[in-house]
């Protein structure tokens, strides 16, 4: 007995409760597939990968092709952290598309002849909300661009210590968890993927440190 | 079994995945709140089924192959009013509500997908086919769901098949996962304080300690997003999905703030889901030579009325809503009628046990509905004639429909033909 448990690689419990839930997912099964067995096949198969193997490269693809585009095109790269600006407003937009795409797309739907209600403003509204989601995403990084402008810039009659704008990069360095304010040890970074700011004299935008 | 062993391939090597915010800690979150929404969504979809009414009748019934899953059922009640509507609603907002949880939870557990060796023993292949149930499962029974919602038919076959057996072979799934998972969950939810981790920005945003389970990344990115940030976006998906498609179920001058819900728009009256055209109601059927036939259980009970007769009767006032199982409401209107119950004594029986109510419908399903005794016998069930002061719209069932509180929008039966009392 211990040694087909040791087999096994769990307690008898664990096989107790998989036996159950795939007598339970069966009997259920057994009244699913029959009618069309290919099609519900199709769609649980679909239901399995269309995450992983389909969603997921996508919004990676857009989220890297988005940074890197930007690192490399915009000549003067602000020094807040931007890219969550731009990834929220897009996600929630693509989330609402998801949801709700057979609508916005006009596709073949009963939708007009049951309800008799327009198919139109669907895309008229998902295209609104989307506007309005990037306009409070860009007033919201203008917002926070002036506060760490203005961190940055004090008036020229009490001028900051030495230190305080490596305090400031600190802020986007989240690997410094040791609390290293040395400038030129930060520079060196040792920090993966994060070329950004590997040479700080490269954004000549960026307020703090150059 | 590590890279320095085995080099693997692209995904398959652990050092593939950087996100220093993937890790059990973050699971555990999203798994739990998934697991309060989906126990809404199970009881609400199993309330949402009882709801037809199933046992009365094989007419009710959209799955009679059920078997021992209908060992629940109960008779419907028609009060409180607002049964259905609350229930239905609650289905589909927590529902639409539930998923950018549900793919922040999918994209959470990615790596393991591709874990390897893909089978460790026999007990890691069978939980590893039950992920395959879980999974898919669960994506089929939001897929359909909110397909349906939409009217788009292009599901292998009737939504009511897949969206209930398939959500027993889902909860089947996720009941042992839930269980399996539970004592993970609970230490590493423990690991780490709920209102640090809530007050952590991306800065100071650090991977979790390696685990066992291998989501944490041997080779961590510098965070993006802390998993304050993680959880504050999947947040705000979910509120905004609600925030657009809320008002649909709540109705009034909400309505207008669904801006992507099926039912959002205002109309001339109020929100209908089958036109008199789609049913194959002409003017023919329904001028003055239509007739309502009553058939009562005695021997040769058979009673015909013209929409004048019944409007000489009794009527009765109700303010009800129409609630669709696709989650939104008509709201409450002004309808009047005749109530079932003078209707069943007419046909001669005091306390019927059901009631058949065939439609002129030629098209269409939910041509024909069976009502329980409970929903006849309610004061407020009525054969309706006029609503909100006016004849009824062909659209909404002229000459005659019936309505009924708290039942599903469907058993309110539109251009009423025939009603077979049963004792």
């Amino acid at each position: 007995m211990r040694r087909l448990l040791r087999w096994y690689g769990a307690n008898p419990l664990h096989l107790l409760a998989l036996l159950g839930c795939f007598a339970l997912a069966g009997y259920a099964a057994a009244r699913l597939v029959p009618s069309r067995p290919l099609g519900v096949a199709v769609w649980f198969t679909a239901a399995v990968v269309g995450h992983d193997l389909l969603l997921v490269p996508l919004y990676s693809l857009a989220d890297r092709s988005a940074m890197a585009a930007i690192r490399h095109r915009a000549p003067q790269l602000p020094a807040v952290p931007w890219i969550n600006y731009l990834r929220v407003p897009a996600g929630l937009s693509a989330l609402l598309l998801l949801v709700w795409f057979p609508l916005i797309l006009r596709l073949h739907t009963r939708y007009q002849a049951s309800t008799t209600l327009s198919p139109d403003p669907f895309l008229w509204h998902w295209l609104a909300v989307t506007g309005a989601l990037f306009l409070l995403s860009a007033a919201a990084f203008a917002v926070r661009l002036r506060a760490a402008r203005r961190a940055v810039a004090p008036p020229a009659r009490s001028p900051r210590p030495a230190v305080q704008p490596a305090s400031e990069r600190r802020e986007h360095r989240p690997q410094d968890r040791d609390g290293d304010h040395n400038p030129g040890h930060l520079a060196g970074g040792g920090v993966p993927a994060r070329d950004e700011q590997a040479d700080p004299g490269e954004h000549p935008g960026r307020p703090a440190g150059t | 079994m590590n890279d320095a062993e085995e080099p693997l391939p692209g995904p398959f090597r652990r050092s593939f995945w950087r996100s220093p915010i993937r890790g059990p800690w973050l699971t555990s979150v999203l798994g739990l709140i998934l697991l309060a929404g989906i126990v809404v969504m199970f009881v609400t979809g199993l309330l949402s089924y009882a709801a037809y009414n199933p046992a009365l009748s094989g007419i009710n019934d959209q799955t009679p192959g059920k078997g021992l899953l209908g060992f629940y059922l109960f008779s419907w009640p028609a009060h409180p009013e607002w049964l259905y509507r609350v229930n239905q609603g609650a289905h589909v907002i927590v529902g639409l509500a539930l998923v950018p949880f549900l793919l922040a939870k999918l994209w959470s557990v990615l790596p393991r997908l591709f874990e390897w060796p893909p089978v460790r023993n026999p007990a890691h292949a069978l939980e590893r086919l039950s992920l395959f149930l879980l999974v898919g499962g669960g994506v089929f029974e939001f897929a359909t769901g909110i397909i349906n919602i939409q009217q788009w038919y292009v599901f292998p076959g009737s939504f009511y098949t897949l969206h209930f057996y398939g959500a027993w072979v889902f909860v089947a799934a996720f009941v042992v996962h839930a269980c399996l998972k539970a004592p993970t969950v609970i230490r590493t939810l423990r690991s780490r304080r709920l209102m640090r981790e809530l007050r952590t920005d991306t800065a100071h945003t650090r991977p979790e300690p390696a685990d066992a389970g291998s989501l944490v990344s041997p080779a961590p990115a510098a965070p993006t997003i802390s998993r304050r940030g993680a959880l504050a976006f999947a947040g705000a998906g979910s509120l905004l999905l609600v925030a657009l498609s809320i008002g649909q179920s709540v109705g009034g001058p909400l309505r207008r703030t669904a801006l992507l819900a099926p039912h959002g728009q205002e109309t001339g009256d109020f929100q209908i889901n089958v036109t008199a055209a789609e049913g194959g109601i002409t003017a023919a059927l329904t001028g003055t030579d239509w007739r309502l036939t009553l058939v009562g259980p005695g021997p040769g009970t058979l009673i015909t009325l013209t929409r004048a007769q019944l409007l000489a009767m009794p009527q009765h006032t109700a303010a009800l809503s129409i609630n669709c199982v696709e989650g939104w409401s008509s709201g409450d209107q002004a309808w009047a009628g005749v109530p079932l119950r003078d209707l069943a004594r007419l046909a001669g029986v005091q306390h019927p046990a059901s009631l058949l109510v065939e439609s002129l419908q030629r098209r269409g399903g939910f041509r024909r509905s069976v009502l329980s005794a409970g929903q006849v016998m309610d004061p407020d069930a009525l054969l309706a004639l006029r609503v909100n002061g006016t004849d009824l719209s062909p659209d909404h069932g002229y000459p005659a429909r019936v309505i009924v509180p708290a039942s599903p929008g469907v058993h309110n039966t539109k251009w009423v033909a025939r009603m077979t009392f049963g004792s």
